[in-house]
């Protein structure tokens, strides 16, 4: 199967980095960040350092009160891959500048980055951005386009994540049957897998 | 040399020879084996053994890198199929890329394929609904097309026949416009499905709303058993094949039957280039089949051969088959081959809410849906446009999750979903009228990757199908806005044809040689020893999805055909 083969070499390129990063840790005078391209997501061209800032953002949408936090499932990755695979470009674009624009868009309207800012600030600062007017091609546009691209597939991956699907609301691959009409008191919980 | 030739005639010399494992090729091949019959089938796809080759189906969501999304870089190089709904992550290896076997559009046409073992028995919807003397009938009584040359009675036994085989879920509703069959425990209907059906049975006489009879196994399974199938898990995964093999499926059912007489011989990677024609002998006398990896040709031969390629594949081998005897393709002496081609009209939807019945939802899950059978001209002609449409109706309880908010307020509603009102929907099915226009030919210059001429679609909507669209509309949401369901919304999705996967017709049945090409038996009238029983072979389209009609069509031809080599 290609799609598994694509799978595969995605997974060896971040376990690749994964062991580049480690590298990194143990040699902190080595910055690479700007430059090295993610091999995973060639068309995105993102660097670590960028992929760092999606991950505050991942971690902004779900910051893990009341279920588990993004980083815990890989949430910043899944987004890559898919803004990677299955954008048009024309969106691939917008994400991409809204991306790259994030941080400097950040540090000049709240002060600081998303990376600095605790989870309750960083949420209102993703509110305030996402409610301000914004003129088409404009960076707040593209920032815009960014955090709404991402939220959209954070959700995405969220729902349909192992986690989500075995721990919070279990997916029954087998249900065995069907009831068309089963009175709602009878029903112990609602759940959209079940 | 002489004696090599004759050993190599030998070897490659059935009974008889099936163009095609899908559907209705693979009811032939079930047939012509338990009848005694060395059988050739001839699939020009790759080997998809039951379960083996079901590389998808026991995946979990999580486990589809994006999630059951096309990449964008496939559905650019593919836009024909990726317009298909069942064209999926999980499905797609399954389906014909636009790329590997390219057509020419005179019109916009999407043709969707599956080559493989199975062709697209393994993807179909599963609805298996008879026709009725309304829609035999039809062509005779309205005008538009040559005279069915069979009746429902022809035909009525052989339905049972298939029935009973591939297990159909259903219930016997005793409608005259859409005859019972033989059926094994239906599906239910949902609380809001059931609310329609009332109402509308109450205030409109002659329509009614019925679980849809599927391809599905409900009930006795030890008759199943003994085809290594069972009980329906109502997983919904049906389009990744079906370990169970819970549904209905070349693959999973008429094909390993078939293997098990020891009279099947199955080859894959065989592109049939044409039928070969004797003059001498006055019939066809075997197949030229080019290997798709190899490219190598190779000649097989037999005393009878079924057509059964998929309905414009097959008009694609019979005008590829030319002879001095038929110029224009085999059995086309009045040039109608590959002409009157239909389908069904697909276009328009409706759906809504109902915000009644509040105290109950449902559970589980079911691969089948609400069926409305025609009402529109059904005992006579009532309507300013010809013919009428079915129609799908399901309903299901919505669960909402509010999701517009980020951070902790996000996750505390994914924890507490509610349920919201019943969500109702309907799509048209609708009979298209064949018409000389409406055909496919041979590009004179283009060629596949084989060297064999690609097809040249040119099938079109007419004035009819507007009409019909129009009228659909305005009667569902009619009884929509009766019923009391809020938020309807219509649509015409303007899709072009092809997108149904039921197109049919080119090689049309007939009682007269000078205007149809096959016969009531679905022999080609100028060369008896070719049968074609796929979709080609439909004279009109009526409203139900075709698939059992060809299954039953080809039951009963390997029968005709065995019976006349006896006699």
């Amino acid at each position: 199967m290609t799609h598994k083969k694509q799978a595969m070499d995605r997974r060896l390129a971040l376990k690749q980095l994964a062991w580049i990063t480690g590298g990194a840790i143990l040699i902190p005078s080595c910055d690479f960040s700007q430059k090295s391209v993610l091999e995973a997501y060639q068309k995105l061209q993102v660097t670590e350092a960028e992929r760092e800032t999606l991950a505050h953002v991942t971690n902004t949408i779900f910051p893990g009160v009341h279920l588990k936090k993004a980083d815990e499932i890989g949430l910043a990755d899944f987004v890559l891959v898919m803004a990677n695979d299955c954008l048009s470009e024309a969106e691939q674009i917008d994400f991409c500048t809204g991306l790259r624009a994030f941080d400097s868009f950040s540090k000049k309207t709240f002060k600081k980055t998303f990376g600095k800012m605790n989870t309750s600030e960083s949420a209102d600062a993703f509110r305030t951005t996402m409610e301000m007017e914004a003129d088409n091609n404009s960076a707040i546009a593209s920032v815009k386009s960014f955090l709404g691209i991402t939220k959209r597939f954070a959700l995405q991956g969220y729902l349909t994540s192992n986690y989500y699907m075995t721990e919070i609301m279990p997916y029954k691959m087998i249900p065995g049957g069907f009831v068309g009409s089963k009175l709602v008191t009878e029903i112990e919980r609602i759940n959209p897998n079940g | 040399m002489a004696n090599l030739n004759l050993q190599h005639k030998k070897e490659n010399t059935f009974d008889a020879i099936v163009i095609g494992s899908g559907m209705s090729g693979g009811w032939a091949a079930k047939e012509l084996t338990e009848k005694g019959l060395k059988t050739l089938v001839l699939e020009r796809g790759k080997a998809v053994d039951h379960v083996k080759d079901y590389p998808t189906t026991n995946l979990s969501p999580w486990e589809f890198e994006h999630r059951g999304a096309i990449p964008e870089d496939i559905r650019k190089e593919n836009p024909v199929v990726s317009r298909c709904y069942a064209f999926r992550e999980d499905a797609q290896h399954f389906f014909v890329k636009d790329t590997e076997h390219p057509y020419v559009q005179e019109k916009p046409f999407d043709w969707i394929r599956g080559y493989q073992t199975g062709g697209k028995s393994l993807l179909w919807a599963r609805q298996v609904q008879r026709w009725s003397d309304f829609d035999f009938e039809g062509p005779a009584r309205d005008g538009f097309a040559v005279d069915w040359p069979i009746r429902y009675n022809d035909l009525a036994p052989w339905y049972s026949h298939v029935e009973k085989f591939i297990g159909v879920s259903g219930n016997k509703d005793g409608l005259p416009n859409l005859p019972d069959g033989e059926f094994l425990p239906a599906m239910e209907l949902t609380a809001v499905e059931n609310y329609f059906k009332t109402f509308v049975g109450k205030n409109y006489p002659g329509r009614d709303i019925i679980i849809g009879r599927c391809a599905h196994i409900t009930g006795n399974e030890e008759f199943y058993a003994k085809q290594g199938r069972a009980l329906c898990q109502h997983r919904v995964l049906c389009q990744r094949g079906c370990p169970f093999g819970g549904y209905f499926s070349s693959n999973s059912s008429t094909l390993p039957w078939a293997m098990k007489t020891g009279n099947l011989t199955l080859q894959n990677n065989a592109v049939v280039h044409s039928i070969i024609y004797d003059e001498q002998k006055g019939k066809a006398t075997g197949v030229l089949v080019i290997d798709a990896l190899t490219m190598e040709t190779t000649e097989y031969y037999a005393d009878v051969i079924f057509l059964n390629a998929s309905a414009l594949n097959t008009n694609l081998v019979l005008l590829n088959s030319t002879s001095s005897r038929f110029p224009n393709g085999l059995g086309n002496d009045n040039g109608l081959l590959g002409k009157f081609v239909a389908f069904h009209n697909y276009r328009a939807g409706i759906s809504g809410e109902y915000e009644g019945l509040a105290e109950y939802a449902t559970s589980g899950k079911r691969p089948n849906g609400g069926y409305i059978p025609r009402f529109r001209n059904v005992h006579k002609q009532e309507t300013d446009f010809l013919r009428g449409y079915a129609a799908g109706f399901s309903g299901s309880r919505s669960i909402l999750t509010d999701q517009s908010d980020i951070g902790e307020n996000l996750e505390k509603s994914l924890l507490n979903p509610k349920f919201g009102t019943w969500r109702v929907g309907s799509h048209m099915m609708g009979e298209t009228i064949p018409k000389e226009e409406s055909q496919v030919t041979l590009d004179s210059s283009l060629k596949d990757a084989w060297g064999i001429p690609q097809l040249k679609v040119a099938v079109d909507y007419d004035q009819n199908d507007e009409a019909m669209i129009a009228d659909y509309l305005e009667q569902m949401t009619e009884m929509f806005e009766n019923a009391g369901f809020k938020n309807i919304r219509t649509r015409d999705d303007k899709r072009a044809p092809g997108l149904d996967i039921h197109e049919m017709g080119g090689a049309r049945m007939g009682h007269d040689p000078k205007t149809s090409i096959l016969n009531k038996w679905n022999q080609l009238h100028a060369c008896p020893n070719v049968y074609v029983t796929d979709g080609a072979c439909m004279t009109s389209t009526s409203t139900q999805n075709p698939s059992l009609t060809y299954m039953a069509m080809a039951a009963r031809a390997v029968d005709h055909a065995v019976r006349e080599s006896k006699s």
